[in-house]
C-alpha cells in the first residue's frame, strides 16, 4: 500500500508533505507524491518546478523515506487525476492540504480539497498550512 | 472540411525563431505522379528554393499554361487554403496554389463584366488594375506551385502558445466556428447579452474547459459589461434583442 | 520655432482629466496585452478600432499611441521572464534577458529594459519631431506619379524584405490588393461585390485587420495550443545599481541611434537593428565573457533598439500616409475609419490632431516607466489566465468590434471568413504584413495611378514623373535585389548570432 500526497509548492504543500512523511513513518509505506496542472495557463502556481521536485526528492531520501514523485500536465484538475490515482491504484491514504474558501469563491473557482474529501474511495487527511 | 491530417507541420521543433532555410528532404516524392516538374531533392543549395523568386519567375513567365493544372483535384465551394488539406504534408499546399489561381481567375471574369466607362477624366478606367491584378496572380500562384515542387514550404507561423509539434486539432477548430456562427445567426434575434454569452461560453468549452458554471457566470458578466459599456456608455452598436427594454 | 508652439499646444490638449485617463487606459491595456502571450500591439489596437467610435477621433489616437507603446513594454516583460519572444522584434532581448532572469537577475533585466524603452522611445520621439516637418514639406512637393511609385516601393518592400519567401509575400500582397478592390470604384462601378448590397462600400479595413489578426490568430493558436505550463521566473521589484546603470546608459543610445532610422525605413522594421545593436554591443563592451550568459547591454541595445524602431515608424505614417508595420496599418485604418486621409496633407488639415498624437507619446512613455517599474510583479500574475479565457475573450471581442462597424451580422460572416483566411495563411506560411498593406493602400495607389495616368492621356509614360520617381523606382530595384545582400551579409550575422 501507498501514501498518496498532493503537493503544490507552498507552505500548503510543504505541511501536506510532512504530515504525509509521518504518516509513512508510522505505517511504514512507501510515499506517491503527486503535483499536477491543468496546464492551460501560461504561468500555474501550482505548478511545480524542476527545483521543487528536486528539492522534495532530495528531502525524502535524507528522511529515508522510500519514495516516487509522479507530475501530470494533461489539462485535467487535481481533484480528477488524484481520484482517478486511488481508483487505479493501491492506495491507502490521500493527504492534501486545505484552506479557508469563500462561498462565493467555491462557486467560481470550484473546490479541489472537497471534490477529493467526497470522492476518494480511501480515507483523506487534510492538513492546514501554520 | 472533410479530410483528415497527418502531421501536415514541418520543423515543428524549431524554436519559435524567425529562421529560414527550408528542408528539401520531402520534395520529390508527393509531386512526381502529378507530372510536375523534375523534383530538386538533389539540389545542392537548399536557399535556392527558398528565393525561388526571381529565378523562378522568369520560367514561369515563358511557359504559363500549367496555371491551373493541379486545381483539379481541389475545388472548394468557399476556396479556404486552410479548409483543403490533402493527406501528404508537402501537397496541401498545391492547395494554396489552386485558391491563388481561382482568385486570379474570377478577379478577371469579374473585371471583363465591368461596362466600358473611359472618358477623357479617367482614360483607364475600372478594369484594367483588377486584370493586371488577376493575371499577377495567376503567374504568383504558377511560380507558388514551381516553388512547392522544388520542396520549397512556407514555415507555419510560431508563436508562445503554438505548440507546432502537435497536429491542427480540428475539433477545436470546428467548435470554434460553431460557437462563430451560433453568435452571427443568433445575435439580432437575441441580442448580444445572450449570443455574446453563448459565444464566450460555447469558445471556452471549445478550448477545452470544463468549468461550465463558472465559464457561465463570467461569460454572462463578460456580456453585460461590455453591453453596459460599450452600447449604451459609449453609444456603440450592439443589440439588445429580446431583452429590450430589461438591460 | 512653429513645430515647438504646435507641440505645446498638443501637450496642452493631451493634459486634461479626461485625456490622461485615456492616456492611462491605452498604456494599461497595451501593457496588459502586451505581456499576455498571443496577443500583439496590432491585434489590440484592432480589436479596439471599434469600441472607440464613442470617442473623439483625438481621444482614440491618445488611447492607440498608449497601446502602441504599452504594447511593446510588455512584450520585453514576457521575453525576459519566458524566454519566448512573441514578435521577432524581442528575440534579442530575450537571449541576454532570459539568461540574466535565470541568473537572479530578472529585476535588473527589467528595468534596463523599461528605462531603456523609455529613453529610447523619448528621444525617438523628439526625433521624429523634428525629422516629420521637412518629410512633410517635401512629400508635398511630389506629384502623383511619385506617390504612385511611392507605394510600389511599399508594397515590395513590406512583400519582398520582410518573411522568408518571396513567392508568399507577393501572394499575400495580391489577396490583400484583391480585398482593396471589392466595392464601387471611384468611376461608379461594381468590382467583385457579386451582386451583395453589403458588399457595394468594400470590405471595412476594420473587419479585415480583425479577421486576419485576431479571428485567424485565436483559430490558428486554437489548433495547436500548447497544453504546458511554462517556468516563471520570480520577479521581484525592478531596480538597477549603479553599476547597471554605468553599463545600460551607452548602449540604450546606441541602441536608439540604430532604430529609429530603421523604423523609419520602408522596410526596415525592428529586427535588423536589435540585431545590429547586439552586435555592436558585444563587441564594445569590457564584459564580452557575460554574453550568452546573460550580460545587461545585450538587453538594453536591443530594447531601446527596439522601441526606437517602433517610434520611426511613425515618420512615414503621419508624414506620408505609409505603413511600415503591422500596427502602423491598423492605426492608419483608424485614420480612414475616422473619414480623415491619411498623407502629406495630414499635417496641414489634422494639425491640432498629430501634434496631439506626437505629444500623447511622450505623456504615455512616462505613464510607462511610472506604470511598469512598480507594477512588473503584478504584470506577470496576468500570465495565469487559462488559455481557454484568453482565446474566447479574442473572439468575443472580434464579434463586438466588427459587429458594431455597421450593424449588420453579414459583417460577421465576413470576419469568419476573413479570419479562415487568416488561418490558412497562417498554416502555409503566408505572411500577414502584406495583406494589410494591400488592403489599405490599395486603393489609394490605383487612385495616385489613374490619376498619373489622367495626365498623360493614359499614356504609360505618365507613370513616371520627376527624379523622385527615378529615385523610387531605383530603390525598388535595389529592395528586388536584396536577397542577395541578406544572405551573404545579414543572414551569417544572424546565424552566428544565434548560435553564440
Amino acid at each position: 500500500m501507498t501514501i498518496l500526497v498532493g503537493y503544490v509548492p507552498s507552505a500548503l504543500g510543504e505541511a501536506a508533505l510532512r504530515a504525509a512523511v509521518e504518516q509513512a513513518r508510522f505505517r511504514d509505506e512507501a510515499l506517491l507524491v503527486v503535483n499536477t496542472s491543468r496546464g492551460d495557463a501560461y504561468v500555474d502556481p501550482r505548478f511545480a518546478q524542476e527545483g521543487d521536485l528536486e528539492r522534495v526528492v532530495s528531502e525524502l531520501t535524507a528522511e529515508g523515506v522510500p519514495h516516487t514523485v509522479r507530475q501530470l500536465v494533461r489539462g485535467r484538475d487535481a481533484a480528477e487525476e488524484i481520484v482517478e490515482i486511488v481508483e487505479a491504484e493501491e492506495i491507502s491514504l490521500v493527504v492534501i492540504g486545505i484552506r479557508h474558501r469563500t462561498p462565493v469563491g467555491k462557486l467560481i473557482m470550484g473546490s479541489a480539497a472537497q471534490e477529493i474529501l467526497l470522492r476518494v474511495p480511501c480515507p483523506v487527511l487534510a492538513v492546514k498550512a501554520d | 472540411m472533410t479530410g483528415r491530417t497527418t502531421r501536415p507541420e514541418r520543423g515543428g521543433d524549431r524554436p519559435p525563431r524567425p529562421a529560414v532555410p527550408t528542408l528539401p528532404e520531402q520534395a520529390g516524392t508527393p509531386d512526381r505522379e502529378k507530372g510536375g516538374p523534375p523534383p530538386a531533392a538533389s539540389d545542392p543549395t537548399p536557399p535556392a528554393a527558398d528565393l525561388a523568386g526571381r529565378p523562378a519567375r522568369s520560367a514561369a513567365s515563358t511557359g504559363p499554361a500549367p496555371v491551373s493544372a493541379p486545381d483539379a483535384e481541389v475545388a472548394p465551394p468557399d476556396a479556404e487554403p486552410a479548409a483543403t488539406p490533402a493527406r501528404g504534408g508537402d501537397r496541401a499546399q498545391y492547395g494554396v496554389c489552386a485558391f491563388l489561381a481561382l482568385v486570379g481567375g474570377l478577379v478577371i471574369v469579374d473585371a471583363t463584366r465591368i461596362g466600358h466607362a473611359i472618358n477623357s477624366a479617367d482614360p483607364i478606367g475600372p478594369k484594367p488594375v483588377p486584370i493586371l491584378l488577376g493575371v499577377l496572380l495567376l503567374i504568383v500562384a504558377a511560380v507558388y506551385a514551381v516553388d512547392v515542387a522544388r520542396g520549397g514550404a512556407g514555415e507555419p507561423e510560431a508563436g508562445e502558445d503554438v505548440d507546432l509539434t502537435t497536429p491542427i486539432d480540428w475539433r477545436t477548430v470546428l467548435l470554434l466556428i460553431g460557437a462563430f456562427l451560433v453568435n452571427a445567426v443568433l445575435i439580432e434575434r437575441l441580442g448580444w447579452v445572450i449570443s455574446g454569452t453563448l459565444l464566450f461560453w460555447g469558445s471556452a468549452y471549445a478550448l477545452g474547459n470544463r468549468h461550465y458554471v463558472r465559464n457561465l457566470l463570467i461569460a454572462v458578466a463578460l456580456s453585460l459589461i461590455t453591453f453596459y459599456t460599450f452600447a449604451i456608455g459609449l453609444g456603440v452598436n450592439l443589440p439588445a434583442g429580446v431583452l429590450q427594454g430589461i438591460l | 520655432m512653429d513645430n515647438l508652439g504646435n507641440l505645446l499646444d498638443g501637450f496642452a490638449n493631451v493634459v486634461t482629466p479626461m485625456n490622461l485617463l485615456i492616456a492611462l487606459l491605452g498604456v494599461t491595456i497595451g501593457t496588459a496585452v502586451g505581456v499576455l502571450p498571443g496577443i500583439g500591439p496590432a491585434m489590440t489596437v484592432a480589436l479596439l478600432l471599434p469600441v472607440t467610435y464613442g470617442m473623439e477621433p483625438t481621444q482614440a489616437f491618445i488611447m492607440f499611441a498608449g497601446i502602441f507603446y504599452g504594447g511593446m513594454y510588455g512584450g520585453s516583460t514576457t521575453s525576459i521572464l519566458l524566454n519566448t519572444p512573441g514578435e521577432s522584434s524581442s528575440v534579442v532581448t530575450a537571449i541576454e534577458g532570459n539568461k540574466m532572469a535565470k541568473a537572479g537577475r530578472a529585476a535588473q533585466a527589467l528595468a534596463t529594459a523599461a528605462i531603456g524603452s523609455f529613453v529610447a522611445g523619448t528621444i525617438a520621439t523628439l526625433a521624429l519631431v523634428l525629422v516629420m516637418p521637412p518629410v512633410v514639406a517635401f512629400a508635398i512637393s511630389l506629384g502623383a506619379p511619385d506617390y504612385f511609385a511611392l507605394m510600389l516601393l511599399s508594397f515590395v518592400a513590406v512583400t519582398a524584405v520582410l518573411g522568408a519567401s518571396r513567392v508568399r509575400g507577393f501572394a499575400s500582397l495580391l489577396i490583400g490588393l484583391v480585398i482593396g478592390l471589392v466595392g464601387i470604384d471611384q468611376s461608379g462601378q461594381q468590382r467583385l461585390t457579386f451582386g451583395l448590397p453589403q458588399l457595394a462600400d468594400g470590405i471595412d479595413v476594420v473587419v479585415v485587420a480583425v479577421g486576419i489578426f485576431a479571428v485567424g490568430e485565436a483559430l490558428w493558436i486554437a489548433a495547436h495550443l500548447r497544453r504546458k505550463s511554462g517556468e516563471v521566473i520570480p520577479v521581484g521589484q525592478p531596480w538597477m545599481g549603479r553599476e547597471d546603470w554605468k553599463r545600460s546608459w551607452k548602449p540604450w543610445l546606441r541602441g536608439t541611434a540604430y532604430g529609429f532610422p530603421f523604423g523609419a525605413l520602408p522596410a526596415g522594421g525592428a529586427e535588423i537593428p536589435t540585431f545590429l545593436s547586439y552586435a555592436t554591443e558585444k563587441k564594445l563592451s569590457k564584459h564580452k565573457e557575460e554574453f550568452g550568459r546573460g550580460a545587461i547591454e545585450g538587453v538594453a541595445g536591443p530594447e531601446a533598439a527596439n522601441n526606437a524602431s517602433a517610434a520611426g515608424t511613425l515618420v512615414p505614417m503621419l508624414a506620408i500616409g505609409l505603413p511600415t508595420n503591422a500596427t502602423a496599418a491598423v492605426m492608419l485604418a483608424a485614420f480612414q475609419q475616422y473619414g480623415i486621409q491619411p498623407g502629406p496633407l495630414l499635417l496641414t488639415r489634422e494639425s491640432g490632431l498629430v501634434w496631439t498624437l506626437i505629444a500623447s507619446l511622450f505623456i504615455g512613455n512616462l505613464l510607462l516607466l511610472v506604470l511598469n517599474l512598480p507594477l512588473a510583479p503584478a504584470w506577470a500574475r496576468l500570465l495565469r489566465i487559462p488559455r481557454p479565457y484568453l482565446y474566447a475573450g479574442i473572439l468575443f471581442f472580434a464579434t463586438m468590434g466588427a459587429y458594431a462597424v455597421n450593424a449588420q451580422p453579414f459583417d460577421l460572416f465576413l470576419l469568419l471568413t476573413l479570419g479562415l483566411l487568416g488561418f490558412g495563411m497562417r498554416r502555409f506560411g503566408l505572411p500577414i504584413l502584406p495583406l494589410i498593406v494591400g488592403v489599405i493602400l490599395g486603393p489609394r495607389a490605383e487612385l495616385q495611378g489613374r490619376r498619373a495616368l489622367q495626365l498623360s492621356g493614359g499614356e504609360l509614360h505618365g507613370l513616371i514623373g520627376g527624379w523622385v520617381s527615378w529615385l523610387i523606382y531605383a530603390a525598388i530595384v535595389v529592395v528586388l535585389l536584396w536577397p542577395l545582400v541578406g544572405r551573404f551579409v545579414v543572414r551569417p550575422l544572424r546565424g552566428r548570432l544565434v548560435t553564440r
